[in-house]
């Protein structure tokens, strides 16, 4: 393999994982608004969620939109035996993003509680679902000869459940966060308190899978604890627990933003440690990044397309959130 | 046996979120150009009728916008999952293009959609209408990326297969490979013509109803100036598309017009108004025939030389025939049809029928325009249907088999998912028609503020995230 191609490939792995985490914080924050939803018994409280959203909702899906089409032009075999092997978590998370998208603007338009519920259930049953195809990532699906060889329900195991619920939790963690920004009074009161009880619940998710992972799949015991006891791959859950420290400090201490923030370098950290778990393969233990990806043609011209434009496109979306910034106080979308 | 079903599940499962899914990327398109329009129109002139066109098609627009980009993201991912062999096969190029359409047009429009709705009294003027554009450019962006794709694998070009994998040499004629340019100014001007005879319909309606005369005679007169430069023209891509299918790719050209056995040479071919093809015997159980014309239609000679269907293997034939001419036929129809009703409207522009005070006796024509609304999108589906079914057996002309395409699937999870996507698109489908139907219904709402020049400060605390405040 030639110097230019190992940078390219490189390169569109950090790509990759920008988008990764963008998709994750931006789009995670809003499912979590909407699993918080579902319990709210006050249609002007829910309607304050959904508004805090409606400026940004669709920007912040089309990250995955972007991810999607960035995976499948840079590694097409890993797009491929990823979307083979999650057939059904990767389809019913969309049938559960579709209802919850067109619930912003039905709900405007008729009853509200139908689409309520298809707002609240489509955020949870689309979380659930990102949380399987994640746990099923680790787990590592069958591939024989470049392609999927395994069978409909290879993802469904005990660990990938509680890989689900972590990343329930955490959403859920990243929506109340979100919501201290946006709310004020009862709501914001409400939203701290939800912060609480998803960062704890998230937190015990996320220490069972860390100590899960390396007792049952040998190639993450191998990388994690290869080099002795004392390895660099301690350093990303000693930050997370860093940064949960600071997080209950910033709930305790009533601060409307930083919550948030270190919400977002839990998030951060994690998926750097995941990452630097699995690099240089995209599927464990059988396919590596450098083996499938496309020829240097293909991704240095997927670099002007797409690579020169992430600057725009983050500096037009943060654009939109400060025109949108400030408190929410009105229920109403459109 | 097995992977049979599962081939034509998948077949049958793209083919209905396809289906589904571009009935609102049309009004996408063409409505937000259309907003642009109207925009500018009141900007330029002061005049504030403008902006309540903006208000109130904007509603629409709105609506018709969620549901489009939801049942878009099944498509970005039904290459993975019920085309992995393809994906694999083609995703150098393939996902690369879908990946330009994600950055440069799913991003663009999502980015500044919150701020063209709901930003009217947060940003300057001509902010917004920078907003606006980068919607409607966004919009049509996507449009061309999907076609480039689309168009590639109809007549894939710039690279050659090497160890299962197609690797481009050029991106230029990959791009712009020989279907391109029909493909996508066919679309994108099917996407006007549709939006504009939406836009007249709901129009005319109102005038039938003789509520809001003076703002509806606006838009419609807006929708039938624009359609006397948008119905001929598309009559004229169409007939380009067609003569590039017959060169690029002679058996589904022969199978859209149910075409059998070559002409000899200086022999004009005979065109099938009308018929029944019928694969099994390898002929038209019936048809209806016009001399010569087929060889002026495909060729634009009168003895042009067209291939017949007997030249190519019925394995390598499209399936489906009657559906394929059939569908052709009422798209091409509608053109025409949608082209006479231009006609009629501008005649009865000359004759001074149009007048605020006379427009509302014109029933017919207006009649004539509310059942337009649906056409448009009646002849989009049955030109996907036709470029679809035709580029079968292929799912790359020429290169890849659709029956080698599919993933590694049981039959049970297409079975379950196609039969979700259909319930959830036809919902869809049915509660938007009823929520479009009241959101036109109402009318424009005359009470809306209108932006000052300058956004007024607003404290952090004062204002709202939404469009409450308007």
């Amino acid at each position: 393999m030639s110097n230019v191609q190992f940078f390219l490939i490189n390169i569109w792995l950090v790509f990759l994982g920008l988008f990764l985490t963008l998709y994750v914080v931006l789009d995670g924050f809003d499912l979590g608004i909407g699993v918080l939803s579902l319990f709210v018994r006050e249609d002007e409280r829910r309607g304050i969620m959904m508004a805090s959203l409606s400026s940004i909702w669709d920007a912040n899906e089309s990250w995955l939109v972007v991810l999607g089409g960035a995976l499948f032009g840079a590694f097409p075999a890993v797009y491929a035996i990823m979307l083979n092997a999650m057939y059904l978590p990767v389809t019913v998370m969309i049938f559960a993003l579709i209802f919850r998208g067109v619930a912003f603007e039905f709900r405007e338009h008729s009853k509200r509680r139908p689409w309520n519920l298809a707002f609240g259930l489509g955020s949870l049953i689309a979380a659930l679902c990102q949380g399987f195809t994640l746990g099923g990532l680790i787990a590592g699906p069958a591939v024989h000869d470049a392609r999927f060889a395994g069978s409909a329900l290879d993802w469904l195991s005990p660990f990938s459940v509680l890989v689900a619920l972590g990343v329930v939790f955490g959403y859920v963690l990243l929506g109340a966060t979100y919501l201290i920004v946006k709310t004020e009074g009862e709501a914001q009161r409400h939203a701290r308190r939800t912060a609480w009880i998803a960062g704890a619940l998230m937190l015990a998710a996320a220490a069972g899978v860390s100590v899960w992972t390396p007792l049952i799949y040998p190639f993450v015991r191998q990388k994690w604890f290869g080099a002795g006891v004392v390895s660099p791959f301690l350093v990303p859950p000693l930050f997370a627990l860093f940064s949960s420290a600071m997080l209950a400090r910033a709930l305790h201490k009533r601060y409307e933003h930083a919550p948030f923030l270190w919400s977002v370098c839990i998030f951060l950290v994690s998926l750097i440690g995941l990452a630097a778990s699995l690099y240089p393969y995209l599927v464990p233990e059988s396919i590596s990044a450098y083996a499938v990806a496309s020829d240097s043609l293909t991704l240095v011209f997927m670099m002007l397309g797409i690579g020169l434009l992430i600057p725009v496109m983050i500096a037009y979306n943060a654009y939109q959130y400060v025109v949108f910034r400030g408190k929410v106080t009105g229920p109403h979308y459109g | 046996m097995a992977n049979f079903s599962v081939v034509d599940l998948s077949r049958l499962q793209f083919a209905i979120t396809t289906l589904f899914h571009i009935l609102w990327p049309v009004l996408t398109i063409g409505l937000s150009l259309y907003l642009v329009v109207t925009e500018c129109l009141w900007l330029r002139t002061g005049d504030v009728g403008w902006y309540h066109h903006c208000r109130f098609w904007g509603r629409l627009f709105l609506l018709n916008f969620g549901v489009g980009v939801v049942t878009g993201l099944p498509l970005e991912f039904e290459f993975g999952t019920n085309w992995a062999a393809f994906s694999k096969v083609a995703g150098g190029f393939f996902g690369n293009i879908l990946g330009f359409e994600g950055a440069m047009a799913f991003m663009l429009e999502a980015g500044f959609l919150g701020i063209m709705m709901f930003g009217w009294q947060r940003v300057p003027r001509a902010m917004h209408l920078l907003a606006t554009s980068m919607v409607a450019l966004g919009g049509s962006i996507s449009a061309f990326w999907i076609l480039v794709a689309n168009s590639w694998m109809q007549t894939p070009a710039g690279g050659h297969m090497v160890n299962g994998h197609f690797v481009i040499d050029s991106y230029v004629q990959a791009v712009f490979n020989p279907d391109m340019p029909w493909g996508f100014s066919h679309m994108w001007v099917a996407c006007l013509e549709t939006s504009l005879f939406v836009v007249g319909g709901a129009s005319a309606w109102h005038l039938l109803k003789g509520r809001d005369i003076a703002f509806f005679r606006r838009s419609l007169l807006l929708a039938a100036a624009l359609a006397v430069i948008v119905t001929p023209l598309q009559i004229y891509l169409g007939d380009g598309s067609g003569k590039s299918v017959f060169k690029e790719q002679p058996a589904k050209g022969a199978a859209i017009e149910g075409h059998w056995s070559t002409n000899p040479p200086g022999r004009p071919a005979a065109w099938a108004l009308l018929a029944w093809p019928d694969k099994g015997a390898q002929r038209n159980d019936w048809q209806i025939t016009i001399p010569g014309v087929l060889s002026w239609l495909a060729t634009g000679s009168l003895d042009g030389r067209v291939v017949g269907l007997h030249a190519f293997p019925p394995d390598d034939q499209p399936p489906l025939l009657p559906l394929l001419f059939y569908a052709f036929r009422i798209m091409a129809a509608i053109g025409f049809a949608l082209f006479c009703l231009t006609l009629w409207t501008a005649w009865a522009g000359l004759r001074r029928k149009l007048g605020a005070d006379v427009v509302a006796g014109q029933k017919w024509l207006l009649r004539a325009w509310v059942a337009a609304i649906p056409l448009g999108y009646v002849a989009v589906d049955m030109g996907w249907i036709t470029r679809e079914v035709g580029r079968q057996p292929w799912v790359i002309y020429g290169i890849l088999r659709t029956s080698d395409a599919v993933s590694n699937l049981p039959a049970a999870s297409v079975g379950f998912t196609t039969v979700g996507y259909f319930l959830i698109d036809s919902l869809l489908l049915v509660t938007f028609v009823v929520f479009a139907w009241r959101t036109i219904r109402k009318g424009p709402d005359f009470t809306l503020p209108v932006p000052a020049r300058e956004p007024r400060r607003l404290s952090p605390e004062g204002h709202r995230a939404n469009g409450g405040e308007t």
